[in-house]
């Protein structure tokens, strides 16, 4: 299934026509999330900074060019980005990634969150084997670099942590 | 049933030479490897590279879940163990099998059942073959001494768990059953996870002779000659040759007989090979063991019988069964293996990994070299130290002993130490050529003459 321009501008129309507050649509890679509310946060799966997603009549198309890449599951694809002073928070062997603790619940975290750490932030699965990975480091989740349910190779970048300021 | 992405559970020259069976059968290959591996030439010719884990091999080779979990993860629907590491665990077979991966090797129950070596003794003695005298599993030192007194000195234990000559030791007399029973039985709990002895009676002149057979799981079976592998250290393999030509042609022609009667009885899959003793002066042959896997060695069988053998497993687990018969397989001439290992036979074989500065290969006719490694390349220490395999074929014995000669005298290797210095002179050796050494020549004739020479 291809998303095209004219399929984004018809989600648009359709969500300024409706009640809704809030439209979150994902596919084959591409995220989109349209919403009334300016502080609204969009998930950032690739780490690269996404347009505020607020006041959509002034963005006709939230961004799908920068959330549709696609997402980085191996270290050696991740995409070029200034990590300068930011962490990452490396895969501990290779393993399917989950961002929460159970399908359906929230995830362990969201960008911006301050983690210690000790903090779990994250699921490796190996055949059915969940492993916590905790944090090694406290700050401020900065970037999540893996789309929930991808595999994930050893030492590949999970997340990046601006550290505290201690 | 097919194949269309096989997943190479190994490292080192294994891997490639599965990597270039994948090629030559159309399947695509993913290679799983550990950190310190990734940049290897495996990593560069496999269709895609994984990285599993860390360098130490129980965090990445070793570690069942996580190869099964990889190869799913990345869409093969069939895995190549190579050898050592995970290659004979039944359970990593089984676990292919629930997860509709094919593995290429033989079936589960088959790897347990020879992996359990006083089990494959009896199903060696159902088949009709003849074994060394042995016992059943020792309850301790006492039924040990026992045993041997039947037997007849000298005797060797040998974990039943074990193999690939790991957990051995030799009595001579009464004396010294408590201290080898110990110390085998030790290194067996280390090395296994099981101390299970049992024993032997121990030939002191013998040859290491093994055939290479082929199954297709539906009750035929093949083999692609034996192969002599009697030049040994600590019962570690370093020149092997096909055909074994030290054999009496009515014992050559039983050694292939007992091996297809053993692999027909087991109703074998895939590749495996059926190892014998030569007793030489009784000129009798006895069964040891059964590997099943693809060995070390195979090349020199591969070279004898211009056979694909890594090719032919894949499309055995494919269900392409085994489009060969007996009659259509051809041996032709001689061939003869050298172990390349980085380890220095000057310095008591200490390993020597580091990172190789030059590498010449011999450019000589008749050459073939299996190995992973390169100019530049990293030989990490984590492994075991085979840095490749020198093959070379000629029409009998005697000129492919003077060409593998030539070779190893243009192979030139910098920056590491190797065995090479050792393979030159077992080539050049007069009793090597006389085809009258047994499997102790090299530990008690040969090393002593070369350290010696280099002391």
């Amino acid at each position: 299934m291809t998303i095209e321009n004219k399929d984004i501008e018809a989600f648009i129309r359709l969500f300024e026509h409706s009640d809704w507050n809030e439209l979150r649509l994902e596919v084959d890679g591409l995220q989109m999330v349209l919403s009334n509310d300016p502080a609204a946060k969009a998930i950032v799966e690739t780490g690269a900074e996404m347009p505020h997603p607020a006041a959509i009549a002034s963005q006709p198309a939230p961004a799908p060019a920068s959330s549709a890449a696609p997402v980085a599951t191996l270290a050696s694809a991740a995409p070029a980005e200034n990590t300068d002073g930011l962490i990452a928070i490396r895969a501990p062997n290779l393993g399917t990634f989950y961002r929460s603790p159970n399908p359906g619940e929230a995830s362990y975290v969201e960008i911006g969150q301050e983690i210690g750490a000790d903090s779990e932030v994250c699921l490796i699965e190996v055949m059915k084997l969940f492993t916590p990975v905790r944090a090694g480091v406290s700050g401020r989740i900065a970037r999540i670099c893996v789309q929930d349910g991808s595999m994930v190779e050893f030492d590949a970048p999970l997340f990046y942590v601006e550290p505290g300021a201690e | 049933m097919s194949i269309s992405r096989v997943f190479i559970a190994n490292r080192g020259e294994i891997a490639v030479r599965i990597i270039r069976a994948c090629r030559a059968a159309g399947v695509e290959c993913v290679l799983g490897v550990s950190a310190a591996d990734q940049n290897g030439l495996g990593a560069e010719l496999a269709d895609r590279a994984v990285v599993l884990g860390p360098a130490p091999a129980r965090d990445s080779y070793l570690n069942l879940p996580l190869i099964v979990h990889a190869a799913a993860a990345t869409g093969c629907d069939a895995l190549h163990p190579g050898y050592g590491f995970l290659s004979e665990c039944a359970e990593l077979a089984a676990l292919c099998e629930e997860n509709e991966i094919n593995f290429i090797g033989p079936r589960p129950e088959t790897i347990d059942l020879l992996g359990d070596k006083l089990q494959a003794r009896e199903q060696a003695k159902q088949a009709g073959l003849a074994r060394v005298p042995g016992s059943a599993a020792l309850a301790g030192a006492d039924a040990a001494r026992a045993a041997a007194a039947e037997i007849g000195y000298p005797v060797v234990m040998k974990a039943s768990a074990g193999g690939g000559g790991r957990g051995m030791f030799v009595a001579r007399d009464p004396g010294s059953i408590e201290r080898s029973f110990k110390r085998a039985s030790t290194e067996a709990l280390a090395s296994f996870g099981d101390g299970t002895l049992y024993m032997e009676a121990y030939v002191e002149n013998a040859r290491h002779v093994e055939v290479q057979v082929m199954g297709d799981g539906a009750g035929k079976v093949v083999h692609f000659g034996a192969r002599d592998c009697s030049v040994q250290r600590r019962y570690q393999k370093v020149v092997e040759e096909a055909p074994a030509t030290a054999l009496t042609p009515r014992a050559h022609a039983q050694v292939l007989e007992q091996a297809l009667a053993l692999a027909g009885h087991l109703n074998y899959r895939n590749a495996g090979t059926v190892e014998f003793l030569y007793d030489l002066a009784r000129d009798a042959l006895y069964f040891i063991e059964v590997n099943a896997r693809i060995q070390v060695e195979h090349p020199v069988s591969e070279e004898i019988s211009g056979a694909d053998l890594v090719r032919r497993q894949i499309e055995i687990a494919a269900g392409d069964g085994l489009d060969i018969s007996q009659s259509e397989i051809k041996l032709t001439g001689h061939a003869i293996e050298c172990r390349i290992n980085a380890e220095d036979p000057a310095k008591k074989f200490r390993p020597s990994p580091g990172r190789i500065t030059t590498w010449r290969p011999p450019e000589v006719e008749g050459v073939r070299l299996d190995s992973h490694c390169r100019e530049g390349d990293l030989v990490p220490p984590y492994y075991d130290s085979l840095i490749g395999k020198l093959i070379v074929r000629g029409k009998d014995r005697l000129s492919t002993i003077t060409r593998m000669g030539k070779a190893l005298q243009d192979f030139e290797i910098g920056g590491i130490a190797s065995n090479i210095p050792l393979q030159r002179k077992i080539m050049a050796h007069p009793d090597f050529a006389a085809n009258t050494f047994n499997t102790r020549w090299l530990e008690m004739t040969l090393l002593p003459q070369f350290e010696n020479a280099e002391g």
